[in-house]
């Protein structure tokens, strides 16, 4: 029990919540744990007050001062909220607990001034945590650090942000053993997995609290005036948009949730064209604008005066917006889990019913909106798979350390073996990464000039100013293109392009950006200086955004809805559907549940052969180049692959043989995994991978937007790295980390192997339809294709030429 | 491959190299040695090995087609002096029949000692020789009658077939009076050009250069 939140809690005028209080009382009994609780039901109070009440008990009293709380956050949005939440109650119960922000925006001026005179907690974020541990004398900065609380646990625990956690959370807990941790995290398939990861070794002692509460969802499909039975990806989206204007209007205050930045610069845009006087009452907000206008569209959510931000991922997580009471999702939201966690962006109130609208942006996609509907009340929540041994991040942390204090090799490992990520890690391969960052890997000959981390009586350390300097800049484990700032003539910052596409511009060319049209002046270092203009034409930027695949809740319960369509089963939108089914029928065949269909399709490109084992993108890129490769035993082929999340094509210039047996075949799972690891050396995926890894283990230095280091000379490309070291130390654990990341994350091969023994009890249909069926339309349209080729580089140009010359 | 560009038979190795047998010369361009140790020096672990290759690759050019003199165009060393230098010296140290000469690229900034250290000439701008002139970027006004070899581009080109294939090839690029090498070293990128009518293009093949 808490006094001062039961105090203040009254003094709201609120009651606390069953978990909340459970919460007070772990916190109290000195616990760490985990919290399982969605956004807007006060997960925050939940742990805060635990903290303050700790503060009061045992601090107040004595002499120790310092950082109290550390309050991790994912998103520098989040870390202001957080920052106003806790505030408000240091005010309201005029506490002498001072709250801090420390993130990528914090200027240097405010970073000293935390270091002189701490506040009692940081909101930050794990790359700022990291740099942290980058200075000298960190240790002392933490040594009176009693809690650390990691919010949005599930979002970073994907991803290799999660690992800078765990790593972070090793130091400070060798600095502090009597540290108490803190993880909130949404409802995600493994959230028993979820408090391991988060606590490392001593998670048993820790508590798991459930919120529990219920939230009604509803969803509804926005349909089209008529049915395009050839669905071509994108082309169905923005054709829907008058369909939205009337919910807009209807509606308090609606949240536009498109899948890519490009996306969302389009349909604002495109809003405005079609409605003029929604100007100045919709907003845009996505990760590339700057923090001044993300701020502004925030607090002008909060205050509820506009009636509508279409955004992205930016604003997924936590920022709690009572105005809003709708939300539209364009395009496929990939997974059950993010499309009720945007849901849940809308009825905030407790009680309150989420509400949201599905807009398809082709017409297979129609078909989502059920599938999404019923995976939801089935409760089919996906889980996220942790990285294990990433040694790029590890062997960032290692110059990390060597550029703050320096450090001792048997410590840190034994500190990073706390951890789930490092867990397995042997003596041997920790080993190989001081050797990498000591002597750059195991050549070492005579002439040899490696420079970057020292060893000086026990000690690695960096001794370098600019290498430290480097490294500074380079921490952090999302790895971006060059970017370049956008600012106006007058010196404002707008946000941040991908170099590459504001090098395809001339002066005087215009592009859209935060939703206005901009005319490039002039690209000044890395900046790229803008005026407004009123042209209306333009292009938009393409930002690299992850390509997602579907879920495997979200494609069983899309194979669900199409055996129930087949069974004319009646339901909205496959009521809807029905006329592209019977095309699908009438052209080729329709596959029920136990079926997998492959089309056979000759054009004068070649021959086409279209797979539908309707089990997302990434597995169909596996499979795609599993089945090429096992084609390609029986005779040298080459191929151009192409997927989407519902199936997969392999055109080849010469004839696909093909017959229910072959088939029965080519899906066996019997040598799986030898064909898996041969067909991936075929493909890009490994080298794809790589790139991130050279980013985070510092092989490839970018520089940074808006800083003047020349680093052009120290740029190349991560291909090129990914050649040599393919060619010259095949061994490197970075090499081999990228081929783990292809199997865990790339391939999926836990679903992959399932999918492959699922296919196995399948009835195979062949079909030979003269012409593109319903199906296959959208896969045959994909621009993004990958390569397979076992023919001789001789043998494919003699081919290409023979070609050439009978044109 | 041998093609003849202003009555000068020139022969298009797939080692990515030039050889004019009247002049008994051989033509590389962009070299970018010592990049491997560049990356090395800055803390980026770039294998050191991988800048092996392109030794070899020159022992096994001079003692081919022992020519009389070696023109480097341009981009030979990457950027500041570093031990690869001594190295690359050493090379060039086995070959005394063998005049060596840089013409200066954009990357070669050592000092000119450090260039006579080694016995290589320097020359600024063009060299010519009849009406070949060398240099290390593409000229922009070329003397009637006289081709441009340059490098600096490091051309590649893409050639396209049924079923959506494509290759893309380091390439020799002519181009009007302009005659483009492909980048020598391993440790560089490519840059496609695009093909019409007024080009010719040699694609490098792993054996052999064909006209494409």
């Amino acid at each position: 029990m808490s006094k001062i939140a039961e105090d203040w809690f009254e003094f709201k005028g609120w009651k606390p919540y069953p978990f909340q209080r459970q919460c007070w009382k772990a916190l109290a009994a000195g616990s760490s744990g985990l919290l399982n609780a969605p956004t807007g039901c006060g997960k925050t109070y939940a742990i805060w007050f635990g903290v303050l009440e700790h503060f009061l008990r045992h601090r107040a009293t004595t002499k120790k001062k310092g950082l109290h709380c550390l309050w991790i956050t994912p998103l520098r949005a989040l870390s202001k909220e957080i920052l106003l939440a806790t505030t408000r109650v240091s005010d309201d119960l005029d506490l002498p607990y001072e709250i801090g922000l420390r993130t990528g925006d914090t200027a240097a001026a405010e970073r000293a001034r935390q270091k002189r005179k701490p506040p009692e907690a940081l909101v930050t974020t794990p790359e700022s945590v990291h740099l942290m541990l980058a200075q000298k004398g960190y240790a002392d900065q933490f040594k009176n650090l009693e809690f650390v609380v990691i919010d949005e646990w599930h979002e970073l625990m994907g991803s290799k942000r999660g690992v800078l956690v765990e790593l972070a959370l090793a130091v400070l807990k060798h600095i502090n053993p009597a540290l108490k941790i803190w993880g909130i995290s949404a409802t995600i398939g493994n959230i028993e997995e979820a408090r391991e990861i988060l606590l490392g070794a001593q998670w048993q002692q820790s508590a798991l609290i459930r919120a529990r509460i219920a939230k009604k969802t509803l969803i509804e499909t926005i349909l089209p005036d008529t049915l395009d039975k050839f669905p071509w990806a994108g082309h169905l989206g923005l054709k829907l948009a008058g369909k939205i204007l009337p919910i807009i209007d209807q509606s308090n205050s609606t949240l536009l949730f498109t899948n890519t930045r490009s996306q969302a610069e389009i349909w604002y845009q495109h809003l405005l064209q079609l409605q003029p006087d929604l100007a100045g009452q919709i907003a845009l907000h996505h990760g590339s604008l700057g923090e001044e206008i993300r701020q502004w569209v925030e607090e002008a959510l909060h205050r509820g005066v506009l009636k509508a931000v279409v955004c992205t991922s930016s604003l997924d997580l936590g920022v709690d917006f009572r105005p809003v009471d709708t939300v539209i999702q364009v395009g496929s939201p990939k997974g059950v889990a993010r499309f009720l966690q945007r849901a849940g962006r809308s009825g905030h109130h407790p009680g309150a019913t989420s509400r949201i609208y599905f807009l398809p942006t082709h017409s297979l996609e129609i078909l989502e909106g059920a599938a999404l509907r019923y995976a939801a009340k089935e409760g089919k929540i996906e889980s996220r798979i942790p990285y294990i041994r990433s040694f790029d991040v590890l062997i960032q942390f290692l110059v990390t350390l060597a550029v703050s204090d320096g450090f001792k090799a048997e410590p840190v490992y034994e500190l990073i073996r706390q951890t789930y990520c490092y867990r397995s890690v042997t003596r041997a391969e920790f080993d190989a990464c001081i050797l990498m960052i000591i002597q750059g890997g195991r050549m070492l000959e005579a002439y040899d000039e490696f420079h970057k981390v020292v060893l000086e009586d026990g000690l690695y350390k960096v001794t370098d100013k600019r290498i430290a300097l480097r490294h500074r800049l380079s921490i952090g484990a999302i790895v971006n293109d060059v970017m370049m700032q956008v600012k106006m003539l007058g010196g404002k910052y707008i946000g941040s392009v991908e170099e590459s596409f504001i090098s395809r511009l001339k002066p005087g060319d215009h592009f859209w950006f935060a939703g206005r049209n901009l005319e490039l002046v002039m690209v000044k270092h890395l900046q790229a200086i803008v005026r407004s203009s009123n042209k209306k034409k333009g292009i938009v930027p393409s930002w690299m955004g992850g390509r997602l695949p579907l879920s495997s809740y979200l494609t069983e319960a899309l194979r669900h809805k199409l055996q129930e369509a087949r069974m004319g089963k009646r339901e909205r939108e496959i009521d809807f559907l029905q006329p592209l089914f019977a095309e699908q029928e009438k052209r080729s065949y329709m596959p029920a549940e136990n079926e997998l269909l492959l089309e056979k399709i000759q054009t004068k490109e070649g021959c086409h052969l279209f797979v539908y084992p309707f089990e997302g993108k990434f597995v169909h890129e596996g499979m795609a180049a599993i089945i090429a490769y096992r084609l390609g035993k029986i005779r040298p082929f080459s191929f151009s692959i192409a997927m989407n999340d519902y199936g997969f094509e392999l055109l080849s210039d010469q004839d696909i043989p093909l017959d229910a047996a072959l088939v029965q075949d080519l899906f066996n799972t019997t040598e799986l995994s030898a064909d898996i690891t041969a067909s991936i050396n075929t493909t890009e995926m490994a080298r794809k991978k790589f790139r991130d890894i050279a980013g985070i283990a510092g092989l490839v230095f970018q520089g940074y937007p808006g800083r003047q280091v020349k680093t052009r000379h120290l740029q190349a490309n991560s291909g090129l790295f990914f050649k040599v070291f393919e060619d010259y130390d095949a061994d490197n654990l970075l090499l081999r980390q990228a081929y783990e990341e292809v199997f865990d994350f790339q391939l999926e091969i836990v679903r992959m192997r399932a999918a492959f023994t699922r296919i196995s009890t399948h009835r195979i249909v062949i079909r030979e339809p003269g012409t593109l069926t319903p199906f296959a339309f959208p896969i045959f349209a994909e621009v993004f294709r990958e390569k397979f080729s076992n023919e001789s580089l001789e043998d494919r140009m003699n081919k290409i030429k023979a070609q050439l010359e009978k044109l | 491959m041998e093609i003849t560009l202003a009555g000068t038979i020139i022969q298009l190795l797939p080692q990515k190299a030039l050889f004019l047998p009247e002049h008994s010369l051989l033509v590389l361009g962009d070299l970018h040695l010592g990049k491997a140790m560049h990356f090395r020096k800055a803390g980026i672990f770039m294998p050191a090995a991988s800048a092996a290759d392109d030794y070899t690759m020159l022992h096994r050019l001079f003692q081919t087609y022992q020519p009389r003199q070696v023109f480097f165009l341009g981009d030979l060393f990457h950027s500041l002096h570093n031990s690869e230098w001594q190295q690359f010296g050493q090379l060039l140290d086995q070959y005394p029949g063998i005049s060596f000469t840089l013409i200066r690229g954009n990357h070669d900034i050592l000092k000119d000692s450090e260039y006579r250290q080694i016995g290589l000439q320097v020359v600024e701008g063009a060299l010519r020789l009849g009406d070949l002139i060398f240099a290390h970027e593409p000229m922009t006004e070329i003397p009637e009658g006289a081709i441009n070899i340059a490098g600096h581009i490091h051309p590649g080109c893409v050639l396209r077939g049924l079923g959506r294939q494509s290759l893309t090839l380091p390439c020799f690029y002519l181009s009007g009076q302009t005659f483009l090498l492909p980048a020598f070293g391993r440790l560089t990128g490519l840059h496609v050009l695009s093909r019409d009518r007024a080009t010719s293009v040699f694609a490098v093949l792993p054996e052999r250069v064909v006209a494409v």
